[in-house]
């Protein structure tokens, strides 16, 4: 009964206020009238009685207030009408609003989007069924330094047939097919995989079916799945799909049928376009991949069995380890000090990534603190003016709290905008980033842009706004201080003066920070673009046009391509065209980092091993078609066939450091070790010497490479088209010929060597530019700071410069006060920032590798950059305290 | 007269509540009667006692209604409610078993 009549009571309270408002006043006054009456009726004639009265009664005014507070509902009320007096103050300073609502927008969205990002990416559970059970499993080979090896079949047979932590283990390699049969031939990445893969990962089919036990083993059929990018997007999902069938070429054709699409998944190990069982591949039946130990493609997943623990699967795994270590001594060298580990699957997927994401975190975190103090700085400023206004609203009773709360329904009207605003530029952030972020981990593709941005975004403006609200000192509710103020002009103490500067050099010390990374970056990303290479990226044009036998004898095969070429000669604007191996710098170590070779006669020094180079195989024309000279011997002719001798072209490293100041043409070379001499023939004649080219770096270097004439080991693939006319209006004539000589032939990404770099680049490119703006911004801010502290003192001081002017100071005297009171606050930030930029690279060298110290130009360079913002950011208020006008800066008091 | 003793929140309540107890009355006649019969010792301030009306009002332990004073004009008469009733008791309850021992204290020291 109590509740619903004290319910009922504020309802009435809250929404008949001006009905409750004209009881209470109804009711005051009859008191009054009443004690009047009382008076008169003891003898006090009306006036007197009257007065008597009010006097008595006291504060009129502070009683209606409490008897509203009582009712309690003044809360609501009090903040509607802060909230709408806020309104109405920010809207008659549109400047202060402006700034201060675009820096809290950008303060917050930055947070937002990365927020998203490092939750989407690293917190954020794979949709693997059960995936903390998914474990993946890997040597870390510290003989040859290499952190992340795979294994080989009767390896991964072993750990299957003796691991008791695992309950299965599946098995994933990769390879690359010519696919024809679903559209147009393409070539595209396979993975390959046993019968137990997709059980262990715990994956389900979006149609159709997976690879199962069914799918394993020589004697099945062929069956291959799509993955979902791949049918989203080029097979635009079509349904029919399924129960199509696909030819597979790689060392042979092999046709498999369309069983299913996977779900989408992280695609981790490799991004492919379907996963094939064994069959599909010659090489995965072959007797190599099958028998040799040492031939190591394939990737091994596990499943933890219940109970078992990470550590005690690496354990077992280790133990496996040596017994095979054991019982084959040959295929495992004593000194190559192998460890075998596993991992959590998402550990695995996320940990390229942490680094990224990690830096990024702190780069948003430095720009909200910049954002805040900014906006700090200038409620500061406003606050410090209004502080006679709010000195009379504490004479008149209001309590500090209930000043507070007025600031504070103030700035949580700034920060709400500037949280809405910040969402709406964290939606195209997120999307940037995460293009960004992908490059380290494939799950950033995924990224959902959810409501936890929205919750994110509303608790730091939350956050900000209750930090900015307890900036101001609330001036002291004392009466006769109030009056004393109440004439408006900004009395600067001590305090607030320090609180000011002290903001001002946070922004400048953290914009250092970031100028110094963006600048590092942007260094590194100049260095490579102005990088020259020796050949001519403009006019050559390059296709993807992979060599298939279609089963064809090799002879027919090589009639094939020489015939093709010869007709893409004849294309009117081609000078020449020829075969490579590899698109320069895309495909960049697709051959080893080396291979060793010999040659006739030479003896390695002492304690040096047989030197390395590059494989690569041209046809006729290659050197021409890239504008490379021939320093000696010739190229590679027609005559230069399967049947013929052995021949090979070396580039000028090779020559120079192999036959110091001799003629190399005419001697033996010869590749060394049984993987290459399984292809190759066992030693080539040298007939020519052509320039380094550097295809694997972006910025060149000596490179040893050896070069085989195409017909005579198989294998090319890339076709490169030298030009004088406009390369991309090749493209299509070209098609037309290759087309014309058969219908099976993939001829894709036609692209110019121009192009390739600039793709290549672009990772770093995107780089600088996330970094540059990051750093942009910051400086931004920190300009707007510093010019607001300034103009703020400026402003505080004009009574002083009147007087100084007035006693003969030159005019350009107080613009170099100022101008030196700027540099000096923007010099003591940037010497906190380059302590704390000190101590950030310092941390970040123990947690990853590779990080640098930043070069003493780029820190130059940074701490001009700022010095001159906050010089020019003092110049506006300088010049007005410069202007002063004597007189009026007197009277004005 | 003696100088009006400042009087604790929780007192207030009571006389108030007590006041109205037997008739509901308006903000004047309550301030009024409790001087009378304390003979002019207690001297309620308005500043407290229409907060403390509107608080006991917004709590539900007493009710409101405009009526008619004796002089013909309109005010608000605060009468108790039956939970308002049982919490002046247990507020009597409070303040004698209190008052008693100050008493014990002040009269041996």
């Amino acid at each position: 009964m109590r509740l619903l009549s004290k319910f009922s009571h504020r309802v009435r309270s809250l929404f008949g206020k001006k009905a409750v408002d004209n009881e209470l006043n109804d009711e005051l006054k009859f008191h009054l009238e009443r004690e009047t009456q009382e008076k008169i009726a003891a003898g006090m004639n009306p006036q007197d009685a009257r007065r008597a009265t009010m006097l008595e009664f006291g504060g009129l005014e502070s009683t209606r207030e409490e008897c509203k507070d009582m009712r309690r509902i003044n809360l609501i009320s009090d903040l509607v009408r802060d909230t709408k007096f806020g309104a109405r103050m920010l809207r008659k300073n549109p400047g202060f609003t402006a700034i201060a609502l675009l820096t809290l927008a950008l303060g917050i969205g930055a947070n937002a989007a990365i927020f998203t990002l490092v939750r989407g990416v690293l917190l954020r559970p794979l949709v693997n069924r059960d995936e903390s059970r998914l474990i993946y499993i890997h040597q870390i080979v510290n003989g040859n330094g290499d952190p992340n090896s795979i294994f080989s079949v009767p390896e991964a047979q072993d750990i299957r047939a003796t691991s008791k932590t695992l309950t299965q283990v599946g098995e994933f390699s990769t390879i690359g097919f010519t696919m024809v049969g679903l559209g147009e031939p393409r070539v595209i990445r396979s993975g390959v995989v046993d019968g137990s893969y997709f059980e262990v990962m715990g994956l389900h089919p979006v149609l159709g079916r997976l690879l199962d036990e069914q799918d394993d083993g020589p004697k099945a059929e062929g069956a291959i799945v799509l993955t979902y990018r791949f049918w989203s997007g080029v097979l635009n999902r079509d349904p029919s799909v399924i129960g199509k069938t696909v030819r597979l070429i790689s060392n042979g054709p092999r046709s498999a049928t369309v069983v299913g699409v996977l779900e989408p998944s992280v695609p981790y190990p490799a991004e492919t376009e379907i996963i094939a069982n064994v069959v599909c591949s010659p090489h995965h039946l072959s007797a190599t991949m099958v028998t040799s130990r040492t031939h190591r493609m394939t990737q091994l997943f596990g499943r933890l069995a219940p109970g078992a623990t990470l550590a005690q699967a690496s354990a077992e795994l280790n133990g496996v380890y040596s017994t095979m270590a054991k019982d084959h001594p040959e295929a495992y060298p004593k000194d190559a000090n192998i460890r075998v580990e596993a991992k959590l699957l998402r550990d695995q997927i996320t940990s390229g990534a942490r680094t990224v994401l990690l830096v990024l975190l702190a780069a948003s975190g430095l720009i909200f603190i910049i954002a805040c103090s900014n906006v700090a700085n200038l409620i500061l400023a406003r606050t410090v003016r209004r502080e006679g206004e709010l000195g009379i609203r504490a004479a008149l009773g209001a309590t500090s709290g209930a000043l507070r709360r007025t600031l504070l329904a103030e700035n949580l009207l700034l920060c709400g905008a500037g949280a809405v605003l910040g969402i709406l530029i964290a939606r195209p952030m997120v999307a940037i980033l995460a293009r960004y972020a992908a490059r380290y981990s494939v799950r950033a593709l995924d990224l959902k842009v959810d409501s936890t941005m929205l919750w994110v975004s509303a608790g730091f403006a939350l956050l900000a706004a209750i930090l900015l609200a307890f900036v101001p000192r609330l001036p002291v509710t004392n009466a006769s201080q109030a009056t004393t103020h109440a004439t408006g002009s900004p009395r600067i103490s001590g305090g607030t003066n320090r609180r000011l500067r002290v903001f001002a050099m946070i922004q400048i010390a953290a914009s250092f920070v970031l100028l110094a990374g963006a600048s590092m970056l942007v260094k590194t990303l100049v260095s490579l673009q102005s990088a020259r290479t020796a050949f001519d990226t403009h006019r050559v044009l390059t296709f993807s046009m992979p060599v298939i036998s279609n089963g064809r004898p090799n002879d027919q095969v090589f009639t094939f391509y020489r015939e093709t070429l010869r007709r893409i000669r004849e294309v009117p604007g081609v000078d020449c065209v020829a075969m490579g191996a590899i698109i320069p710098w895309r495909e960049a170590g697709t051959f080893s980092p080396g291979t060793e070779f010999t040659v006739d006669g030479y003896v390695p020094g002492s304690g040096e091993g047989s030197p390395r180079a590059q494989f690569r195989a041209v046809s006729p024309g290659f050197f021409a078609s890239l504008g490379v000279p021939i320093v000696a011997g010739r190229d590679f002719n027609d005559l230069d066939r399967l049947t013929s001798e052995p021949v090979a072209i070396i580039s000028q490293s090779v020559a120079q450091r192999m036959f110091p100041n001799q003629d190399a043409i005419g001697r033996r070379i010869s590749w060394v070790g049984s993987m290459m001499k399984s292809f190759l023939p066992p030693s080539m004649r040298i007939v020519g010497v052509t320039a380094d080219i550097d295809d694997e770096h972006i910025i060149p270097g000596a490179s040893l490479t050896i070069y085989h004439p195409f017909e005579q080991v198989g294998m090319g693939g890339r076709l490169f088209v030298h030009t004088s006319a406009d390369p991309y209006a090749l493209v299509a004539p070209i098609t037309r010929v290759v087309r014309g000589m058969s219908t099976d032939q993939p001829l894709e990404r036609p692209t110019t060597l121009a192009d390739v770099r600039a793709e290549v680049l672009t990772p770093d490119r995107l780089n600088a530019f996330v970094f540059s703006g990051f750093a942009l911004v910051a400086l931004a801010i920190a300009v707007v700071g510093v010019a607001g502290v300034l103009a703020f003192s400026v402003s505080a001081r004009t009574r002083e410069f009147g007087i100084r002017l007035a006693i003969g100071a030159q005019p350009r005297h107080l613009l170099a006060a100022v101008i030196r009171e700027g540099a000096i606050m923007a010099g003591a930030g940037i010497i906190v920032g380059v302590g704390c930029g000190f101590a950030l690279a310092r941390l970040a060298g123990t947690y990853f590798q590779g990080a640098q110290m930043p070069g003493i130009s780029v820190v130059i360079v940074s701490a001009l950059l700022l010095l001159a913002a906050a010089v020019i950011a003092s110049a506006l208020p300088a010049i007005r305290a410069a202007r002063v006008d004597v007189i009026q800066a007197l009277r004005a008091e | 007269m003696s100088k009006p003793t400042d009087l604790v929140q929780g007192t207030l309540d009571l006389l108030i509540l007590k006041t109205i107890m037997l008739e509901p009355a308006h903000g004047w006649a309550i301030a009024h009667r409790i001087r009378q019969i304390s003979k002019e010792v207690l001297q309620v301030n308005q500043g407290a006692l229409y907060p403390a009306l509107h608080r006991l009002e917004q709590q539900g332990w007493i009710t409101a209604e405009w009526g008619e004073s004796e002089n013909n004009r309109k005010a608000k008469f605060y009468s108790l409610t039956k939970d308002g009733r049982k919490y002046m008791q247990r507020e009597q309850a409070n303040w004698e078993r209190l008052s008693a021992a100050i008493g014990l204290v002040v009269k041996t020291s």
